[in-house]
């Protein structure tokens, strides 16, 4: 029996019922991702020590818990003891952790196995992963075109069917936006959800990590051990976790979704809107009311984010100096002349425009113009949604405004064309908010996503809507056709 | 912005830019700027900046040792070091 595109569940019912071994599994695992090298999501492998622990899952198999011998991949920014992570830039192509981060510890001591990490945008920044050092990645639904970004070897490898699930991380969409243009599902959760530590930081205020799966009771499951308070993370929140899988089946009669007024869905492109109209409509039909509600300075949230994640990123990749690890460029003149050339050497052209971006916003004379200014309309917006929260339970908007683009056709001319395919996800990460996109149908045969947005904590509630909508769809099913890529 | 803010902001950041993409760079933070520079239009008087979403103080937690000295792993990854220290060009002639 194939094991591609199945599910962690069904995974795992093959697990226990013995039709396959955990080392067959992952041997079978690695040969696929192998076969679909073409698609180039995966940065470095970890053959030998995935290979080992499946047999030593396979030994103490009654100690099995949900997640044993399942495989996974982890994005490349998480740290991972003594397998390379890079974050896809050519400044870390060298550095092996040592030590993993708490999202990775605690989906390996739940038994996953780690058969690779995944490619990315260089530091999380992009949207489109092609600005990877280690090359553009493939949409498994269309040689040429990018999976999104920054989570883009996750989503594309979920997607392809190799891997149930991977992790990603989320600063404006990163999750959600390569989720919708593969047709998987994804959750970027609560800010402060999910310990950040061992995560490589883009900007910190508005991280969160998150899963990447087949379908959103796979992302409860993932969640549910993902996350929890972590001592060694100052911003993890100390509260009390639920098991998520528990209110997956809840009903949701009497539910009032959000429609935001100020996105004006009727410019989109008329099959977008046609897939949203329809998903409202199925929604409809499960006893869900549907109201307008005004984020009155929600069109301000994409240059909100350009002037504080910059600023952040500048900060945070000040560590980066070939010193104590990474690249270090060959006979500096002094140690200045070592800091500028190692940077210059190691960082890729989007990675610089951020830095210089943020260190602009943040010098003297310019930081309460664009840093200052930039938080404070940061609190409008999260005002606005406390506001529209009084009224509904969820709100719903597109994931992105388009499907997956062509390799090179966004935001090569002009860098702001590109930061616009956020403006559906930017606002969640602002206001620390969590937010999921679930696959709901396909534009010119690449898939669209809807994104539910929930109150602060209510992850259990945007599961529940996507994990009922998948109940009674079959999006989540689809299986793009991959010949192009072997 | 011009040739002489793009230089010293990329002094700021330790960085430096090839001359062929310098004008480039230039026109993108142009643009970029631009766009952030919209939200001066949105009225933000008595609005507290929201630096974090949790707006919560960094909790402490108890001064315990809790690892040892792993001095080794960590020089590992140094591009440069000795048995004890990371090394770098010399500073003080």
């Amino acid at each position: 029996m194939s094991i591609q595109f199945k599910s962690i569940l069904e995974l795992r019912a093959m697990l226990d019922t013995k039709a396959i071994s955990a080392e067959e599994l992952t041997k079978e695992t690695l040969q696929l991702a192998s076969k679909l090298e073409a698609l180039n999501c995966f940065v470095t492998m970890n053959k030998e020590a995935s290979i080992k622990k499946a047999i030593e899952i396979d030994q103490n198999a009654a100690k099995n818990s949900v997640l044993s011998g399942i495989p996974l991949g982890q994005k490349d920014l998480f740290c991972t003891e003594g397998l390379r992570t890079t974050c896809s830039s050519k400044i870390l192509s060298n550095f092996i952790p040592p030590y993993s981060a708490t999202a990775v510890s605690n989906l390996e001591a739940a038994g996953s196995i780690t058969i690779g990490k995944t490619n990315m945008d260089e530091f999380a920044m992009g949207s489109s992963n092609e600005t990877s050092f280690f090359g553009n990645v493939h949409n498994p639904w269309k040689k040429g075109y990018v999976p999104g970004g920054s989570s883009g070897g996750s989503a594309a490898s979920v997607a392809a069917g190799i891997i149930p699930a991977a992790t990603g991380t989320d600063t404006g969409g990163s999750i959600r936006q390569p989720a919708a243009h593969c047709g998987i599902t994804g959750i970027k959760p609560t800010y402060g959800r999910v310990s950040r530590w061992g995560m490589i930081a883009f900007a910190s205020s508005l991280d969160q990590a998150g899963p990447l799966a087949r379908t959103a009771e796979d992302c409860a499951i993932l969640l549910n051990i993902m996350s929890g308070h972590d001592p060694k993370d100052t911003t993890s929140l100390d509260v009390e976790s639920h098991d998520l899988t528990q209110s997956l089946n809840k009903s949701l009669k009497g539910l009032k979704f959000g429609i935001v007024k100020e996105f004006n869905l009727g410019d989109l492109d008329t099959e977008v809107q046609k897939r949203f109209e329809d998903s409202k409509v199925l929604y409809e039909s499960l006893g869900v009311e549907f109201v307008e509600v005004s984020l009155p300075n929600i069109s301000a949230s994409v240059p909100t984010y350009y002037s504080i994640a910059p600023a952040e990123c500048s900060s945070n990749l000040s560590r980066f100096d070939g010193i104590k690890f990474g690249h270090r460029t060959e006979q500096p003149k002094d140690l200045a002349d070592l800091y500028i050339k190692s940077r210059s050497e190691g960082f890729g052209d989007e990675v610089k425009r951020r830095i210089l971006i943020g260190t602009y916003a943040l010098s003297a004379g310019y930081y309460d113009a664009y840093y200052k200014k930039a938080q404070q309309v940061r609190r409008l917006i999260k005002n606005d949604f406390e506001n529209a929260f009084n009224s509904v339970d969820l709100i719903m908007t597109p994931t992105s405004p388009n499907t997956a683009f062509g390799f090179g056709s966004k935001g090569s001319q002009n860098p702001v064309e590109l930061y616009l395919e956020d403006l559906f996800t930017i606002s969640a990460n602002l206001a620390g908010l969590p937010a999921i996109s679930i696959p709901h149908g396909t534009v010119s045969s690449l898939p669209v996503g809807l994104q539910l947005i929930g109150n602060f904590l209510r992850e259990d509630q945007i599961l529940n809507a996507g994990h009922i909508f998948q109940q009674h769809s079959e999006f989540h099913l689809m299986k793009p056709n991959m010949e192009d890529f072997g | 912005m011009d040739q002489e803010i793009v230089r010293t902001i990329c002094y700021l950041a330790r960085l430096e830019i090839d001359a062929d993409k310098a004008q480039k760079i230039e026109q993108d933070l142009e643009t970029i700027i631009e766009l952030i520079g919209g939200l001066s239009s949105i009225d933000t008087d008595n609005i507290e900046p929201l630096y974090s979403p949790l707006e919560k103080t960094a909790f402490k937690h108890e001064d315990i040792l809790n690892s040892d000295n792993q001095k080794e792993k960590f020089l590992q990854n140094a591009p440069n070091s000795n048995n004890d220290y990371f090394l770098v060009p010399r500073v003080v002639e």
